[in-house]
């Protein structure tokens, strides 16, 4: 268990930075997950926290203490890598007792601790297989165990349940929570599917082009992202973006699009007013705040037409033309709705957000 | 006009319409009760490669296969030129009492023992030293140059250079006082080995670019979770590196061996088995007695034992290959 705290780190590949100034606190026995797409610096800052990529500028620090120079040995931390990384010449048993081994454990006591490890794990009747006769999952397992025999300070996981099909992902993410909290040990999580992140996670950093984003929980980063990168990268299926401007007009701030003017909450005006709002406003809202309909609704309402429909087994996502943007809404699957057909999209104006054209930032 | 059609009007429906017939239809449990197909369509003919592959297999028929049995033949009889007689196994069975066929076995498995451990050993040295190097290409063309010289033109610069009287290395090492007044390819205790450095000179560059192309082949990842578990880069050259480089090696080793085995050139020019019998290796008795006494019976008869076990020692090996390669699934 160890507090990590990662501060002013950069790594620059040639000229090429990779990370840039990134400050991130992990809390001890917590649940760090860092999301991004690939490229966006995670897997570098993970292998600099591993001991594994040289820190080009800044300085990392277990429980206070630096270990820029420590060699990934001497940390005290477990990985567990994308591919798995077993080695295919050793049997299960030998894969997940080879770090006691080389730290010269007693025959005895990593016996005891492998059986432990793989029966929690559930792995126990695979131990004299070697790697290449085990599934994907079951390696990941053995890959698991092999990092908590050791009971180490913090475990690294490096998209461990990326190579999975989609059923075994949804339950290793339960089952890799369920043993965070069971051993209690520090835990960094790389990823790039928000999903994991979202489900697994105490709390998010959220990293694009080497640059920290947010670092938040799971809610707020859900809820209150800090701008429209973030809030278009988490959520699934994603937030819809539009275009607007902005309408006074009887003490009423309205948004402006092509095919809707609806008005904003006072409250929500009065942040639109201390921004600056000169070029314009882009609204954002997920597909399950917007509403659909085949009649119009006495609600002020955006004008579209439908584009085809998405059946997801118990809801569906309608794809609607507004003018020359699309937007996604999620609804039931009752919907009549047809292709080509008029409709109406209210929106949630409790959960919509507005972000500043130019910079993305958020405005609410 | 009918339905469909009426909805194909309207821009995009046609689809949709499709999507709302499917889930029309109501969801049957699949027959389980399956019969067999009446006929089934008939396999590709494969006459037709056959007449491809034809004159290929004729042709190493007559240059390979052909000679294989007029050996076995041969090793049967006492072959004379104008006289071949049978001889009830005589060539066979006088073997095991010929001391020079004995001793022959006895060089050849000290000379390729020898130089596979040199090869081995300085050519996996030379590919890890060489691994991602900035100028590896150039220094692995540079060390391969050895191994574009024909073997009898290096047995001739060698023993120039292991000369008597104007070697240079003959001079070099008895300057030092290493040797004594013989010459090196004059004595017993030098001669076999100064015919296996000839051979590890001109190969070990071969196991290093083999070995090269074993090490860009070991996963990174394996290296770095072994280093994350506490592997200092030593033991993680042992315990990960070199049970990834097993395959390769065991290939290498292979192609080494059944080389040693046959090739004599160098060794020919160098000594031809001298002094004495000290480097009469079995491939150089088996030469002289062909083609110096023309015993052509007895050295057929002599070939075929050397390529039994020659092939019996390529299937042991074999067999570990396929033990120790780890199955892709």
């Amino acid at each position: 268990m160890v507090t990590v705290s990662i501060e002013k780190v950069w790594k620059i590949y040639g000229r090429i930075p990779a990370v840039k100034d990134l400050n991130i606190e992990c809390a001890n026995g917590s649940f760090l997950s860092i999301l991004g797409p690939s490229g966006c610096g995670k897997s570098s800052t993970m292998r600099m926290i591993a001991g594994l990529e040289h820190i080009s500028a800044g300085e990392i620090r277990f429980d206070g203490r630096r270990i820029n120079d420590l060699a990934p040995k001497d940390r005290d931390v477990a990985m567990v890598f994308e591919n798995y990384a077993l080695y295919p010449h050793k049997s299960v048993y030998e894969n997940m007792a080879n770090p006691l081994k080389l730290r010269g454990q007693a025959e005895v006591r990593i016996r005891e601790r492998v059986l432990a490890a793989a029966k929690l794990l559930e792995i126990a009747e695979l131990l004299d297989r070697r790697p290449q006769e085990l599934s994907g999952g079951q390696k990941q397992r053995v890959a698991i165990g092999r990092a908590i025999v050791r009971e180490p300070k913090l475990f690294l996981f490096d998209e461990p349940i990326a190579h999975l099909d989609a059923k075994l992902r949804a339950h290793m993410r339960g089952e890799i929570r369920h043993l965070q909290r069971t051993l209690g040990t520090t835990v960094i999580y790389v990823t790039h599917d928000q999903l994991e992140a979202m489900s697994m996670a105490d709390r998010i950093a959220v990293m694009h082009e080497g640059v920290l984003q947010q670092l938040a929980t799971p809610r707020e980063v859900y809820n209150k992202p800090v701008n429209a990168w973030v809030a278009g990268f988490v959520g699934e299926p994603a937030m819809n973006f539009l275009d607007c401007t902005l309408e006074e007009t009887g003490g009423q701030v309205r948004f402006v699009h092509p095919t809707f003017r609806i008005a904003v909450t006072p409250e929500q005006a009065r942040l639109l007013e201390a921004s600056n709002r000169a070029q314009g406003i882009r609204l954002g809202v997920r597909p399950d705040a917007l509403t659909i309909s085949l009649a119009k609704s006495k609600e002020e309402s955006m004008t579209g037409r439908i584009f085809v429909n998405e059946l997801l087994g118990g809801d569906m996502i309608v794809d609607v033309d507004l003018g020359p943007e699309r937007v996604r809404v999620k609804t039931s699957t009752d919907f009549a709705g047809n292709e080509g057909d008029v409709c109406y999209i209210t929106a949630n104006r409790d959960k919509w957000h507005a972000f500043s054209k130019e910079t993305g930032r958020t405005i609410f | 006009m009918n339905s469909i059609a009426a909805d194909r009007a309207k821009p995009g429906a046609g689809l949709f319409r499709v999507r709302q017939i499917l889930d029309n239809v109501e969801a049957k449990p699949v027959s389980t009760a399956l019969t067999w197909p009446a006929t089934l369509n008939p396999a590709a003919s494969k006459r037709y490669y056959f007449w491809l592959v034809a004159p290929a297999v004729a042709l190493l028929a007559f240059i390979s296969i052909y000679p294989f049995f007029w050996m076995i033949y041969m090793g049967l009889h006492d072959v004379e030129i104008g006289s071949v007689v049978w001889n009830d196994f005589a060539n066979f069975t006088r073997l095991p009492s010929d001391s020079r066929y004995v001793g022959g076995w006895l060089l050849l498995f000290q000379y390729s023992a020898m130089c596979l451990a040199l090869q081995i050993g300085i050519g996996v040295f030379l590919a890890v030293a060489l691994n991602g190097l900035r100028h590896e290409k150039i220094l692995v063309t540079m060390l391969l140059m050895p191994m574009m010289i024909a073997p009898l033109v290096a047995g001739m610069v060698w023993y120039f250079l292991y000369n008597g009287t104007f070697g240079w290395y003959h001079w070099l090492l008895q300057s030092v006082g290493i040797l004594g007044p013989k010459s090196i390819l004059g004595s017993p205790d030098t001669a076999m080995l100064a015919i296996v450095i000839i051979d590890v000179w001109q190969w070990t560059p071969l196991i290093t670019l083999i070995t090269l192309a074993g090490l860009k082949r070991v996963p990174q990842d394996q290296l770095e979770a072994n280093m994350v578990d506490g592997a200092s880069p030593f033991v993680n050259f042992i315990s990960v590196t070199l049970p990834n480089l097993y395959p390769v090696l065991l290939i290498a080793i292979m192609l080494r061996f059944m080389d040693n085995f046959r090739f004599i050139d160098s060794a020919l020019v160098l000594t031809g088995g001298g002094p004495g019998n000290a480097t009469k290796i079995l491939p150089i008795y088996l030469f002289e007695v062909s083609f110096k006494f023309f015993k052509l019976g007895r050295g057929a008869a002599i070939a075929l034992t050397l390529l039994v076990v020659t092939i019996i020692l390529g299937m042991i090996l074999a067999k570990v290959f396929d033990r120790l390669h780890p199955k892709r699934t």
